[in-house]
C-alpha cells in the first residue's frame, strides 16, 4: 500500500500510463516512493554535513573574537566575555547558535586548522580561481582534469631511460644534441611543481641511490639472489660444498673407489682412474676462479663505499630542497646510468671489458661524476649516431 | 494504534546535554536551546523519547516507524517514504501533517524515519544537535549507547584514563597539516602493484590506520622491522604534505630480507600474487606485533596482536555422522574467507547459455560456502568406521575487518593443462550483511532481530581487482577515503585516476577524521556507495568498522 496520495508515489516523476493495470500502477507508485527515499537520504546527508560545518564555524568564529577580546593570555581557559556576532552568540564559554547557519554563515572554516576551506577545486572540472588575498586551508577539494591526478600533479612523459627505445632517444638527441638532458623531462628547471618524475630512494643494504622503479629488481640482486651476484654465489656455494665434501670426507680415496657406484657396476677400474684426473682438474678450475672472484669482490667493495659516500650527500641535498638543481643533476645520474645499462642488457651473457672499464672509471672521477658520465655518455652516443 | 511505541515511564536517571566544545555549537538551534534550558524533566523525558525513537528506528522492523495515523481522516497507513516521529509525545506523523499535529499539541521537534535526523518546525529545518547526535552515532555505529565493550579485542581500544586525557594529547602529538588525508600513490617499484595495493588497503583501514597513529609499534629496534616500516609509511601519508607517490623502500627491503619459508617463492622481481602478499604481510606484522608465536590458521590460535584483533575470525565446521547422527565440531581461525567460483560459474554457465547475463553476486558465492551442506566422508569415532558424513561450516565469529577473496583461476582440463582465470564478473554490495552466515544465524530466531543483523554488517572498505590475463596484468585497488572512493594504481597510472573518478561515497556516518599522534577509537559503520564490478578475483576485507573487498589473482603485476 502506498502512501502516493495521487496516482503515483511522493517523487511523482515515475508515473504508470493511464491503461495501466492496478499492479502496474502499484509497482510505478512504489518505484516512485523508492526515488523519494533515495532522493531524501541523500539530501539530508548533504544538509548535514553543510549545516554542521556552517554550525561549527559560527561557532569557530565568535570564539576566535571572544579570545581576541581578552587578548589571549590565556588560550587554553576560555574567556569569561560575551560576545555576539550574525550567527552566533559567546557567553560563559559556551557557544550557541543565532538563526540558522546555513542563512548567517557564508563560508565554511577548517575545524581543525580555522584557515576558510577552498570551496571549488583550482583547476579542472569546475574549477574557480580562489582569492588570492586568501589564505585557505591546504586541504582542496580534488581536481577532476584528464591527464591529471586529484592534486592536479602530472607525470612526465615516457622519455629516454624510461623505458622508451634509443631510437626515440636518438631523435630528441639530434634535435638538440649539445643539452645534456633529452625530452621534456630534461629542462627538469622550467618543469611546473605540479609535473612529477621518478624519485630515487636508497637501498637499506648497499645504500646506493636506485631510481625506484628499479628498485624491486635492484633489491632483487643486492638482497635476494636473482641478479648478477647471484651466479657467482650459487657457483661459490658449489665450489665450496665440492671443496668441502672432499675435505670433510673421512672415508679414503681407497674405500670410496672400492664401492662402486649403482649402474656404473661393470666400469672397469681404468675408466675410473681416467675419471679422476679429471675431477683433479675440475677442483683446481674451480678453485681458481674462486680466487678471482674474492678479488673482484674486494674491489667492488672499495668502489661501493666511495659511491656510498656520494649518495649520501646527494641524499642530504635533495632532502633540504625537493626540486631543486641539485635534484635534477641527480636524477640526471640516474638516467645516464639507465642508459649506460641499456647496451649491458642486449648482451648480459657475453664477455663486456669495456663495461668494466667505466666501472673502473668511476670511482677514480672525484666529486663531479656525474658530470664526467654525462661527457662519456655523450661522446657515446655522438659515435654511435654519426655513422 | 497511532503509535507502536511503548510508553515506557521516564528513567530516574538524569541525562546530560553534551558539555561545550570548541569549535562546536552547544544546541543544534536556539529552540532546541530553549528546551533543553528549561528543566531537567524535559531534558530527561526529551533524550529519553529520542533513544526511544533510534531503538524503534533501527532495531524493530521499519513497519514500525513507517506506520503513520492521518490527522484528518484518523486512517492507519503505511509508507515506503519518510515520516516523522514527534519528540515529545508517541506519534508519528506524515510531512504534510507535522504542521497539523505542531499546531495542535505545540510539539515542534520531530524525528525523520530514515536517517533519525531532528527536524525543528521553528526552523523549518532539520537541525543537528551534539547530544542527539552523539547517540545516533552511536546507535549506528556499536547499538548500544553507552560506552562499555563487549568484545574481547576491543580491550586495545579501550580508553585509557592518562593518554586520554586532552592534556596529554596536546603535549605529546602533533596536529597533522590539513593536506595530509592519505591520499597518495605508491610507486611500482618494477612488478611490485600486487605489494601496493595490499599497503594501500592496510592504509585506508580504520583499525590498522588508528593502531599505527597512536604510537601502537613504538620501541622496536629490530633491524628491517616491517612494522616499523608500516609505522614510517603511515606517519608519510596521514602527517606529510607531499601529494606526491611514496616509495615503499623500507617495506620492500623488509619484504627481501624477511626469510619466511611459506613464502619464498613470493620473494622474487616477478608479478605475484596480491592474496599471498596478503597473508605474508599479516603474519609478518603478527610475529612483529603480537606474542611471537607463530600464526597457525588451522587451530584456533588466539592472540593480541593488532593483526589478530582486525582480520581473523573463526569458523566452525560442524560434522553430522549419517549412521549414527553423531555431531563433531571443530573451530578454525581464519585470515580471509576464500570463495571458490568454479563450481558456481559451471553452474551458471547453463543460464548463460539461456540468455542470462552469467553474473552472480558475492552473497551466492557465500551461501554456496557457508549456507549449503556438502557430503564428506569422515571417520566417526561413534561408529568407529569411515561414514558418510553432512558437513556445514559457518562463522563462529566475525572478524573486525573480513576479507574476503574469490579465487578466480580454474584448471582447464584437457590437452593442455593449465590454470585460467575465471572472469564472471561478481557483483558485491556496498554494505554486507553476513549474519545468515554465522553460526549464530544458522541456528535460527534472528529472522527479526535487526539489531543482531545491522551488528553482522560490514561496510565496504576496499576492493582490489586484478586486471589482465593469469600470468601477467596489473592490479588496481580502490579504498574508501572518507567519503569518497579514491581508485589507487601505482602511481604510474595515477592520473588515470580522473578516467575512472573519484567516485563519490556516502560519507561515513560519523566518520573518523585521521588525526596523526592518535585517531578516534571508535568502530562505526563506513558506507560506501558505488558499483565496482570486478574484473580480477576478490581478495576482500570487509569490516565491522568497514569493510574492505580486495580483489586477487593468480601472480601478476605491471611490467613497467
Amino acid at each position: 500500500m502506498s502512501s502516493g496520495t495521487g496516482d503515483t508515489g511522493l517523487a511523482g516523476i515515475v508515473i504508470a500510463p493511464e491503461d495501466a493495470t492496478s499492479m502496474d500502477k502499484l509497482a510505478h507508485s512504489v518505484l516512485d516512493d523508492i526515488l523519494y527515499d533515495l532522493v531524501h537520504d541523500l539530501l539530508i546527508r548533504v544538509h548535514r554535513d553543510e549545516k554542521s560545518a556552517r554550525a561549527n564555524t559560527a561557532a569557530i568564529k565568535v570564539e576566535k573574537l571572544a579570545l581576541g577580546a581578552i587578548d589571549g593570555s590565556t588560550p587554553d581557559q576560555r574567556p569569561d566575555v560575551e560576545i555576539e556576532t550574525d550567527a552566533a552568540i559567546y557567553k560563559d564559554g559556551r557557544v550557541t547558535l543565532k538563526g540558522n547557519p546555513l542563512k548567517t554563515t557564508k563560508e565554511i572554516l577548517c575545524p581543525r586548522c580555522n584557515l576558510p576551506k577552498l570551496l571549488h577545486p583550482t583547476d579542472g572540472k569546475g574549477a574557480k580561481k580562489p582569492d588570492p588575498g586568501v589564505i585557505y586551508c591546504k586541504r582542496h577539494p580534488y581536481i577532476e582534469k584528464p591527464g591529471f591526478d586529484i592534486y592536479g600533479q602530472t607525470w612526465v612523459a615516457p622519455g629516454p631511460g624510461r623505458g622508451k627505445k634509443k631510437k626515440d632517444m636518438e631523435k630528441k638527441d639530434l634535435n638538440d644534441p649539445n643539452s645534456p638532458v633529452p625530452g621534456t623531462e630534461g629542462s627538469a628547471k622550467d618543469r611546473p611543481p605540479n609535473v612529477l618524475s621518478f624519485p630515487s630512494a636508497t637501498c637499506s643494504k648497499c645504500k646506493r641511490c636506485i631510481l625506484v622503479t628499479r628498485l624491486n629488481n635492484h633489491m632483487g640482486s643486492c638482497i635476494g639472489n636473482s641478479g648478477r651476484n647471484a651466479s657467482r654465489a650459487a657457483a661459490q656455494k658449489i665450489s665450496n660444498s665440492n671443496g668441502g665434501s672432499q675435505n670433510n670426507d673421512n672415508t679414503p680415496p681407497g674405500s670410496q673407489k672400492g664401492t662402486p657406484l649403482p649402474g656404473s657396476r661393470a666400469a672397469s677400474p681404468k675408466k675410473r682412474d681416467m675419471d679422476d684426473p679429471d675431477d683433479d682438474a675440475e677442483e683446481s678450475d674451480a678453485s681458481k676462479p674462486k680466487k678471482k672472484i674474492k678479488l673482484a669482490t674486494t674491489s667492488l667493495n672499495k668502489k661501493v663505499t666511495l659511491k656510498a659516500a656520494n649518495t649520501t650527500k646527494k641524499e642530504k641535498a635533495k632532502a633540504s630542497s625537493m626540486l631543486n638543481v641539485e635534484q635534477k643533476v641527480d636524477d640526471e645520474d640516474g638516467k645516464n646510468s639507465t642508459v649506460q645499462v641499456a647496451p649491458k642488457k642486449t648482451n648480459p651473457k657475453g664477455p663486456s671489458p669495456v663495461k668494466n672499464k667505466i666501472k673502473v672509471a668511476k670511482p677514480t672521477q672525484p666529486s663531479p661524476a656525474g658530470k664526467a658520465k654525462v661527457k662519456v655518455r655523450e661522446r657515446d652516443l655522438e659515435t654511435s649516431v654519426s655513422p | 494504534m497511532s503509535s507502536a511505541r511503548p510508553a515506557t515511564p521516564a528513567s530516574p536517571k538524569n541525562y546530560k546535554v553534551k558539555a561545550a566544545q570548541q569549535g562546536q555549537p552547544m544546541y543544534g538551534c536556539e529552540h532546541l536551546q530553549k528546551l533543553f534550558n528549561q528543566d531537567q524533566v524535559t531534558t530527561n523525558t526529551s533524550i529519553h523519547h529520542y533513544k526511544m525513537i533510534l531503538r524503534t528506528i533501527f532495531d524493530q522492523t521499519p513497519v514500525v516507524s513507517q506506520t503513520v495515523k492521518v490527522v484528518d481522516t484518523q486512517q492507519v497507513v503505511t509508507t515506503l517514504t519518510p515520516t516523522y516521529l514527534c519528540l515529545q509525545c508517541p506519534s508519528t506523523v506524515t510531512e504534510e501533517d507535522r504542521i497539523k499535529h505542531g499546531n495542535k499539541k505545540s510539539h515542534r521537534f520531530y524525528v525523520d524515519s530514515r536517517s533519525a535526523a531532528l527536524y525543528c518546525q521553528m526552523c523549518d529545518d532539520m537541525v543537528y544537535d551534539p547530544t542527539f547526535e552523539e547517540l545516533r552515532l552511536k546507535k549506528l555505529g556499536t547499538s548500544t549507547f553507552s560506552n562499555t565493550r563487549k568484545r574481547k579485542q576491543d580491550e586495545l581500544f579501550s580508553p585509557d584514563p592518562v593518554k586520554d586525557s586532552p592534556a596529554y594529547i596536546s603535549q605529546n602529538t602533533t596536529t597533522a597539516t590539513c593536506k595530509a588525508n592519505g591520499l597518495r600513490g605508491i610507486y611500482n617499484a618494477g612488478a611490485t602493484c600486487y605489494q601496493n595495493v595490499v599497503l594501500q588497503s592496510f592504509l585506508h583501514n580504520p583499525i590498522l590506520r588508528n593502531y599505527y597513529l597512536s604510537d601502537g609499534h613504538s620501541g622496536c629496534d629490530t633491524p628491517h622491522c616491517l612494522s616499523c616500516a608500516m609505522d614510517d609509511m603511515f606517519q608519510d601519508f596521514y602527517a606529510v604534505e607531499n601529494t606526491n607517490g611514496y616509495t615503499a623502500a623500507n617495506i620492500l627491503s623488509g619484504f627481501w630480507i624477511s626469510e619466511r619459508k611459506a613464502f619464498e617463492n613470493l620473494v622474487t622481481t616477478k608479478e605475484q600474487d596480491a592474496h599471498e602478499f596478503f597473508q605474508f604481510l599479516a603474519e609478518e606484522l603478527h610475529e612483529r606485533n603480537g606474542d611471537g608465536k607463530k600464526p597457525e590458521i588451522g587451530s584456533e590460535h588466539s592472540c593480541n596482536c593488532i593483526i589478530h584483533q582486525t582480520f581473523y575470525g573463526k569458523l566452525q565446521t560442524q560434522t553430522t555422522c549419517q549412521n549414527c547422527q553423531g555431531v563433531t565440531n571443530q573451530v578454525q581461525s581464519f585470515l580471509d574467507l576464500s570463495l571458490p567460483l568454479e563450481n558456481l560459474t559451471q553452474k551458471k554457465g547453463g543460464k548463460k547459455l539461456l540468455g542470462g547475463k552469467g553474473t552472480m553476486t558475492l552473497q551466492e558465492c557465500l551461501d554456496e560456502e557457508y549456507v549449503k551442506l556438502d557430503k564428506c566422508e569422515y571417520r566417526c569415532n561413534g561408529c568407529n568406521s569411515t561414514q558418510q558424513a553432512r558437513r556445514q561450516t559457518s562463522i563462529k565469529r566475525l572478524p573486525n575487518v573480513l576479507s574476503i577473496q574469490l579465487k578466480r583461476f580454474e584448471y582447464k582440463q584437457g590437452r593442455h593443462e593449465r590454470a585460467a582465470k575465471i572472469d564472471t564478473p561478481v557483483q558485491f554490495p556496498l554494505q554486507l550483511n553476513m549474519l545468515p552466515y554465522t553460526t549464530v544465524g544458522r541456528s535460527g530466531d534472528t529472522k527479526d532481530s535487526y539489531e543482531l543483523a545491522r551488528q553482522c554488517t560490514y561496510d565496504l572498505l576496499s576492493v582490489v581487482v586484478h586486471v589482465g590475463e593469469i600470468d601477467t596484468g596489473h592490479y588496481v585497488s580502490y579504498c574508501r577515503v572518507g567519503d569518497q572512493v579514491c581508485p589507487f594504481f601505482s602511481l604510474w597510472k595515477m592520473a588515470m585516476l580522473t578516467r575512472l573518478k573519484v567516485v563519490r561515497f556516502q560519507r561515513p556516518q560519523g566518520g573518523s577524521c585521521p588525526e596523526v599522534g592518535r585517531a578516534q577509537r571508535k568502530s562505526l559503520p563506513l558506507v560506501l556507495y558505488c558499483q565496482v564490478v570486478d574484473v580480477g578475483t576478490l581478495l576482500g576485507f570487509l569490516g565491522r568498522a568497514g569493510w574492505t573487498v580486495s580483489i586477487s589473482s593468480n601472480g601478476t603485476g605491471p611490467t613497467f
